[in-house]
């Protein structure tokens, strides 16, 4: 969900920005990264947890608990909270064997 | 093979130390390259909405995110700082080659000085289901919320109640969040008093000696079990209570971010009061290695302003060894013993006593600011600083001695009863009528004689704790003037409910004046009629 109204900040929402979540085609804003794109869409599960599968969300949003990584592009282990969003990006949720083969 | 260029200064991180330290040495010609990992300089500082404490001169009364760009826009314009973002520093190594990645492109650099100011991280908390999507770091819930305009919730369980657990929790409310309420492990609030009344004015229980216990939900956070503590921290059975929300915020503290620093041989120690390993440096922010200095988190937690100055104090060292030309050495050396006195000032109250003990374990600690009796709290405040709400006898030392003085019409009262290093309200008031006695650590007392109840003081306080008092406005109702930073924003002739210390709606009030202008800067000072028996109990209002 999107802030719209602030008494402190003001929120000018950028450009929109196409994007592909596993396949799917998603919209998020300019200045966005993509884990506040997708977590503004309602998108809480980024990556999941190596044996037991558990799902896992931002945590720290500042690229140091590698709990979002997630395959951009073909590129895989991607720190998605501080990663900006880009036009035409495709984002995967990646499987344990991506990680293994990175 | 690649090119190894020499260069004056490194510095990385462009946060609060990092910026003041690019500033401090380029304003005397060194040549300077900051390095940030973000797209954007001001670390930190860019998500804080709050107004800062501290001393005027260190930008205390002004919002963090607008001393960011204060600092950002003069880095800009200096022609002796190149700033690189997005560019991640890999290596130091033992020959002082420094290793970047900018632009897919690694370069190395020979620099003659380096200053690491990369501040610090969140600690974890231990907790069944703690992996759960919805399980944040207060940072991270401020980046959402404040950088992206994300909301991370719709309602939220707050652990911890340092000054990022309450500050977090109010900017949440002020983003529409709803703050189920905010525990506590230990007995009393962590932060300043002043941030956690502002949350028990809106009606947000601070909930001390309880600790979270599990996280409950299956694909996200669906709500929270916590419990109640004893004195010596364990569980109390059958206290457990669910608390339905869908975040958990943990803010249990920072932890110095040295993971860069150890690739060098710098010596680090473990200092709990510091917030974990931290290096090991003199009063110059200089580590064992030479030319290797350190500011910010990174040297150990405290908080920004302090971060700001000790970026001054590494960047004048580093001006003082390349900028030979005499005629700067002697003011260089002022400047060093300036900033070194406000560090320590801003050290010297109460609030500072963690930070003074863990600099004293490093041997910093023998300066004569420290004075024992400025180290205690003017009055007992433990009531105040378990509830959040100030004690009658608190209230009292605030307040006219005798009952003529409301006659003479509106006066200034101060809510600010812990003793911290802050003063905007003593510097903004236009008739000197707010002194601390010379000491920014001291608590400010109104000189009602001298007030006129401008209310200039109720925008400037960055903890909101100044109100405006007027007794007798009518026979039968009071005038009270108080800070407003939610919206909607009420409208003059509006009635609205009248809230007191607790949240508790007390009677309905009518607005009557509203002022939101450029001074105030967004903190609305409102002016609320209630029937006169609740003039002292009127601190917040709610618009229908």
């Amino acid at each position: 969900m999107r802030i719209e109204q602030h008494p402190i900040l003001e929120f000018k929402k950028g450009e929109k920005i196409r994007f592909y979540f596993n396949g799917k085609e998603m919209i998020g804003f300019k200045n966005d990264t993509i884990a506040s794109a997708l977590y503004g869409l309602g998108i809480y599960k980024l990556s999941e947890s190596k044996k037991q599968k558990r799902p896992r969300g931002i945590f720290c949003a500042v690229g140091h608990c590698s709990s979002c990584l997630m395959t951009v592009d073909g590129i895989p282990n991607v720190r998605t909270c501080i990663t900006p969003l880009k036009e035409g990006m495709q984002i995967e949720t990646q499987s344990q064997e991506v990680i293994k083969d990175a | 093979m690649h090119n190894i260029e020499k260069v004056e200064l490194i510095i990385v991180g462009g946060g609060p130390a990092g910026l003041s330290a690019a500033l401090a040495a380029a304003n005397y010609g060194v040549n300077v390259i900051l390095v940030e990992e973000r797209e954007f300089l001001g670390g930190q500082l860019v998500k804080q909405t709050h107004r800062f404490f501290g001393s005027e001169k260190e930008y205390a009364g002004t919002r963090g995110l607008k001393i960011s760009n204060l600092l950002v826009k003069e880095i800009k314009e200096n022609e002796h700082i190149k700033v690189l973002t997005s560019s991640r520093v890999l290596g130091i190594y033992k020959d002082k080659i420094v290793t970047i990645l900018t632009n897919n492109k690694m370069m190395k650099y020979f620099p003659k000085a380096l200053i690491l100011a990369t501040g610090a991280s969140e600690k974890f908390l231990a907790f069944e289901n703690n992996d759960l999507p919805g399980v944040f770091g207060a940072g991270a819930v401020q980046t959402l919320m404040n950088l992206y305009g994300v909301s991370p919730a719709k309602k939220i369980l707050m652990v911890g109640s340092g000054n990022i657990g309450l500050i977090v929790s109010y900017q949440l409310l002020q983003a529409g969040v709803e703050v189920a309420c905010v525990i506590e492990a230990a007995p009393k609030i962590g932060g300043y008093s002043v941030h956690a009344s502002k949350l028990r004015r809106m009606g947000v229980p601070i909930l001390t000696s309880h600790t979270i216990k599990k996280a409950v939900g299956k694909d996200k956070v669906e709500g929270a079990i916590i419990c109640q503590l004893d004195s010596s921290w364990r569980e109390i059975i059958d206290t457990d209570q669910f608390i339905k929300c869908d975040a958990i915020c943990l803010s249990v503290g920072l932890t110095p971010l040295t993971d860069l620093l150890r690739q060098t041989n710098i010596k680090t120690v473990y200092i709990s009061e510091l917030g974990g390993y931290i290096p090991i440096r003199d009063e110059n922010m200089e580590t064992n290695i030479k030319n290797l200095f350190v500011a910010g988190d990174v040297s150990g937690i405290e908080e920004a302003t302090s971060a700001i100055i000790e970026g001054q104090i590494a960047g004048l060292n580093v001006a003082k060894r390349i900028n030979k030309n005499v005629k700067y050495q002697l003011e260089i050396e002022k400047q060093i013993m300036e900033a070194k006195e406000e560090l320590e000032l801003l050290r010297a109250g109460p609030v500072g006593e963690k930070v003074r003990k863990g600099l004293k374990k490093i041997g910093l600690n023998n300066s004569k600011n420290y004075d024992e009796r400025m180290s205690n709290e003017e009055y007992d405040i433990s009531f105040l600083m378990r509830t959040g709400i100030p004690s009658n006898d608190n209230l009292k030392m605030k307040l006219p001695q005798s009952e003529e003085i409301f006659n003479k019409g509106p006066i200034a009262i101060s809510e600010c009863f812990q003793k911290f290093p802050c003063d905007p309200c003593v510097k903004g008031c236009p008739f000197d009528a707010i002194s601390e006695e010379g000491n920014i650590n001291n608590l400010p007392y109104v000189d009602f004689e001298k007030c006129t109840g401008c209310a200039i003081c109720v925008s400037k306080c960055p903890g909101l704790a100044m109100f405006v008092v007027q007794k007798n406005y009518t026979d039968s109702t009071s005038l009270v003037t108080l800070p407003y930073e939610f919206l909607p924003k009420p409208m003059k002739d509006q009635t609205v409910l009248v809230l007191n210390r607790e949240g508790t709606e007390i009677c309905e009030g009518i607005v009557k004046r509203v002022i939101d202008g450029k001074i105030q800067d967004k903190t609305t000072v409102v002016t609320v009629e209630v029937p006169k028996e609740y003039f002292l109990e009127t601190r917040n209002i709610k618009v229908k």
